[in-house]
């Protein structure tokens, strides 16, 4: 093989570095406090330099979790004096199999980022002009009970709701921390309205697979031996073990790997074969797909009869539908040949699986695509078993008991329109967010709780979120950086990074399970405080004020309390859960040792404490296998099959009808993709090198990825006069964008695709501020019908050169 | 004392460079596009028309000074900076190097760079003044990989792994008609 070796044609070649942005990197502020072009360290435990040499010294070897993402891979932190001067793998961890990408060895530059929020702060000027005070953590907290001349505060506000804790709304990122947020604003404080990362991510895809084959499993990518991937961009997009799993055996290394993506991606480029679908129409792909098996007769029909509840009804369903490849090639953009081969491919593969996905809702029929895909999978028979989707095992940990306080005057929440099954718990964003913006809220919404959210970014339609965020009287955030959204916040209280923090104990199930802690490598730098210390103090300061309120207004209490003395009132406050601070009252550190040592005894406390990693046998099963590579649990005690006869599929859903949701996945003529001409299809989408508006400000990924570019298709940019560089401006029925053009043949002429996460409006955010575009500024705020989750892509745009 | 060699199982590459910020981070080279011990070349962009694109040549390519036998870069240098450590591995006398760039003209892989904060020609060294001082026996590259594609060890040792997977399967070198014997192997 000739290959031509060349750094210059590395960086000529590469788009993420030939336009290196040019950004001024210098100004001093109030989130900063020094120069951002280098650290200047204005106290002990910053580094003098952005990377930093590792020495011949010893050092100290922490286990921790890596909190880039969500993936949550594990590691070990070097720590040399008081600095993290590596990241490592950990080769304990079943999920991530000693591996750490591109983003978890970049963390250290989030934790030194030079623009974190550094302490504790009041706004003083105007919402969103920026200006703020820095004042005392306990300034802070008085801020959020009693306001301020510019903002009112909690207590002023539920006293003038009359106690309605639903006036409280809350929103808060995906981690470890994240339950304790929601025990202390939805369990403690009272407040129904949260909204969650979920509604804007893979709702449908849990809610589809969940209600089908009664989990969303894990595929066996190890095992199988023919994969269909639709949508789901492994090389780009990095979760653990598939990631590590799938492409070490696509091509020809025994897992043949179809790819379905309007765009050709790295994982497109790994693939045996790659489908270039139309957005929004996988669901007839895999209609047709079930047509061909069973008109031809090629599912397990002992699995169907066991375990396919309704599996007759749908044979009758697809068959009296049509659903034949031909017409499938006509919505889809893959002919009738290739639908056919695929579906006999499958069914005669051994372990054949269709990849759940993990990202996202595409279209308004994602619920329904999902069930489809699981529905399929189950005519493979290919569930529950090794080479299939797994469900396996978790390691229990003991419950934690929540002394939830009942209010009588919280009234429920109401994000409901449109929607057929409301999520009671993480309700759904838009719907939220456009209910109180278009005063279609039963009571008034006057302050939100935020924590490491950023919804300015996340949630389409961005104008809407600042309108929503500016109605309120009171915000709050608590996260690590200033983003777009912490500058609409009236009170910002900076947190630990995931490399400052112990964090809750977790259990991670599956094929190989095991429990995981994530521990403290340094303490936290500057003035910024682990989670669960600022969920303690903030509950400290607002319980007894709150409580007044409520013995002042709530009916209940007051019968319960009447005729009390003062010491039977504070008991009755701390036995029935008013006392918010409670779930707090020891540290993390102390509260995983005890659960881990009532679980598993003392020994599994001290090797989760040395490795990071417990499970049980660990000392037996964990072997090494080369100098890089470990096993974890030997083959015969890895948990492929645990259902047995309980494994049921739902193919029949019944009970959705009742609720305005086909029972069983249909195709409707609106669901057909269609772009007017003159217009562009919207899609939008992941990177290895950056996780969302996250990692926008960090220095390390910025030199990889400085920027987010819009793919158009190359001969339509030849048309339209549109070189690589060139500022095209990108409008929406709601907004519109400027960004730099990246002509590819890797895109198809009626659609665009731009990376999400930049475009960052967070002036405090020196890299990420102003860099590309941000693309919730241009997709509609359109929701699917089931959960009420964001739909993506159904986004047409107008572009042009500027 | 070893005769350290790597190879690379480089189809397997997924071009997500790990092993790009993992080399960074351990060896605390510069942030920039220019400053890499190391780095991924993405060869022979995709060709043709969406709708029939050509994709059978992508490949991405594990990039790095190929460790040869025969350096051309020790040769070239005017100062006699250039030497090999009892590890088998190509190195710099930092004191002795100004900077010429003979070194840098001389290799046929472009493996070298000017390293600004130490005013030096730099390269891979498979992190040798790092995790091999320490005594540990992987490179930062090789662990965070995720595809797990490098193989790192002792050449001269035939149990170790390299030699075996060497044994074991096909490979070839860059540029072999420069005759420099590199120890790096590209897995066919």
């Amino acid at each position: 093989m000739q290959v031509e070796v060349s750094r210059r044609k590395f960086l000529q070649g590469s788009v993420t570095l030939s336009i290196a942005g040019a950004s001024a990197v210098s100004t001093t502020n109030l989130f900063s406090g020094e120069e951002a072009s280098e650290h200047k360290p204005s106290q002990s435990g910053i580094p003098s330099t952005i990377t930093t040499k590792t020495s011949t010294k010893k050092a100290e070897d922490v286990p921790y979790l890596c909190g880039i993402c969500v993936n949550k891979c594990a590691g070990f932190a070097r720590v040399e004096d008081g600095i993290v001067t590596k990241l490592n793998p950990n080769p304990y961890f079943p999920k991530s199999r000693n591996m750490l990408c591109a983003r978890g060895n970049a963390g250290i530059q989030t934790m030194y980022d030079p623009d974190r929020l550094k302490y504790p702060m009041v706004r003083i000027g105007e919402r969103g002009d920026g200006k703020y005070k820095r004042v005392t953590w306990e300034e802070a907290y008085d801020a959020i009970l009693n306001g301020t001349d510019k903002f009112k505060g909690i207590k002023q506000i539920l006293d003038e709701e009359k106690d309605n804790r639903a006036t409280i709304g809350y929103c808060n990122g995906e981690g470890l921390s994240k339950e304790g947020f929601e025990v202390l604003v939805g369990d403690k404080i009272g407040s129904p309205n949260y909204v969650d990362e979920i509604s804007i991510c893979l709702e449908t895809v849990l809610g589809g697979y969940v209600n089908t084959i009664g989990t969303y499993g894990e595929a066996d990518l190890n095992n199988a031996d023919y994969l269909i991937i639709a949508g789901a961009n492994r090389a780009e997009a990095i979760i653990t073990p598939d990631t590590m799993d799938l492409f070490k055996r696509s091509k020809g290394r025994g897992l043949k790997t179809i790819v379905l993506d309007p765009r050709f991606t790295n994982t497109a480029a790994k693939a045996d074969r790659w489908y270039a679908v139309n957005p929004g129409t996988d669901l007839a792909f895999v209609l047709a797909l079930t047509y061909v098996v069973l008109t031809e007769e090629l599912y397990d029909k002992d699995f169907a009869a066991k375990h396919m509840e309704g599996f007759e009804d749908y044979k009758q369903h697809i068959l009296s539908h049509n659903y034949t490849p031909e017409w499938a090639a006509k919505l889809t953009n893959i002919s009738a040949k290739e639908i056919v081969k695929t579906a006999r491919e499958f069914m005669a593969a051994r372990s054949p699986i269709y990849y759940q996905g993990r990202r996202s809702v595409f279209s308004k029929n994602d619920f329904q695509l999902r069930r489809a895909m699981a529905i399929f999978q189950g005519l493979s028979g290919n569930l529950d078993k090794k080479g299939g989707i797994i469900y396996g095992q978790k390691l229990a940990l003991p419950k934690e008991d929540i002394n939830a306080p009942l209010y009588a005057q919280v009234q429920s929440r109401f994000d409901k329109e449109g929607i057929a099954i409301p999520a009671s718990k993480t309700g759904s964003w838009i719907v939220f967010r456009n209910m109180v913006l278009e005063g279609k809220a039963p009571y008034p919404v006057r302050a939100m709780f935020m924590r490491k959210h950023n919804p300015m970014s996340g949630v389409p339609n961005t104008k809407k979120t600042e309108a929503f965020l500016r109605k309120m009287d009171l915000n709050v955030m608590i996260d690590i950086l200033p983003s777009d959204t912490t500058m609409f916040a009236d009170v910002v209280l900076p947190e630990a990074s995931y490399l400052e923090r112990t964090s809750p104990v977790a259990s991670y199930g599956g094929l190989e399970p095991a429990i995981v802690q994530r521990k403290a490598a340094v303490k936290p730098l500057f003035e910024t405080k682990v989670p669960e210390e600022i969920y303690r103090e903030l509950a400290e300061k607002l319980s007894k004020p709150l409580w007044e309120i409520t013995q002042k207004y709530d009916e209940d209490v007051q019968d319960d309390t009447k005729g009390m003395s003062t010491e039977e009132i504070e008991k009755y406050y701390k036995e029935n859960g008013f006392d918010l601070a409670e779930p707090w009252e020891k540290p993390v550190h102390e509260q995983n040792e005890e659960k881990i040592v009532k679980a598993f005894g003392k020994e599994a406390w001290e090797t989760l404490e040395e490795k990071g990693v417990f499970y049980p046998n660990m000392d037996k099963y964990h072997q090494q296998l080369n100098p890089n590579e470990f096993q974890y649990y030997p083959e015969s005690k890895k948990n492929y099959s645990v259902k047995g006869d309980s494994l049921k599929v739902v193919v029949n859903f019944k009970n959705l009808a009742k609720k305005g949701v086909d029972p069983m996945p249909t195709w409707h003529d609106d669901m057909a993709f269609s772009v007017p001409e003159g217009k562009f299809r919207l899609v939008t989408g992941r990177h290895a090198q950056f996780t969302q508006s996250g990692t926008t400000n960090n220095m390390m990924l910025r030199d990889l990825i400085p920027t987010n570019y819009i793919w158009i298709n190359n001969q339509k940019c030849e048309e339209m006069s549109i070189e690589f560089g060139d500022k095209v401006e990108v409008k929406s029925s709601i907004g519109k964008v400027t960004i730099m053009a990246y002509p590819t043949n890797k895109i198809a002429p009626n659609q665009i695709f731009m990376l999400h996460g930049f475009g960052g409006s967070s002036e405090e955010m020196e890299m990420a501020y102003g860099n590309g575009a941000n693309d919730a500024l241009l997709i509609e705020d359109k929701i699917e019908p089931v959960y009420g989750a964001a739909v993506m892509h159904e986004t047409n745009v107008e572009i042009r050169k500027v | 004392m070893a005769n350290y060699g790597m190879a690379f199982d480089y189809k397997l590459c997924i071009n997500c460079h790990a092993c790009e910020v993992a080399c960074k981070e351990e060896n605390g080279i510069d942030l920039g596009a220019k400053n890499h011990r190391l780095w991924i070349q993405e060869d022979a962009l995709v060709k043709g028309d969406f709708w029939d694109l050509d994709r059978s040549e992508i490949s991405f390519m594990q990039m790095q000074c190929q460790e040869c036998q025969d350096a051309p870069c020790l040769k070239a240098c005017p100062n006699g900076a250039i030497y090999v450590d009892e590890n088998g591995i190509v190195r710099l006398h930092q004191d002795k190097c100004d900077l010429t760039r003979a070194c840098m003209e001389a290799c046929p892989y472009d493996a070298r760079y000017v390293d600004e904060k130490n005013h030096v020609t730099d390269k891979c060294i498979f992190c040798a003044d790092t995790r091999l001082a320490r005594g540990e026996t992987t490179t930062a590259c090789q662990i965070t990989c995720p595809a797990k594609l490098r193989y790192f060890g002792d050449l001269d040792d035939e149990n170790s792994e390299i030699s075996k997977v060497l044994k074991e399967r096909e490979h070839f070198t860059l540029k072999p008609e420069a005759g420099t014997k590199p120890k790096l192997f590209y897995l066919k």
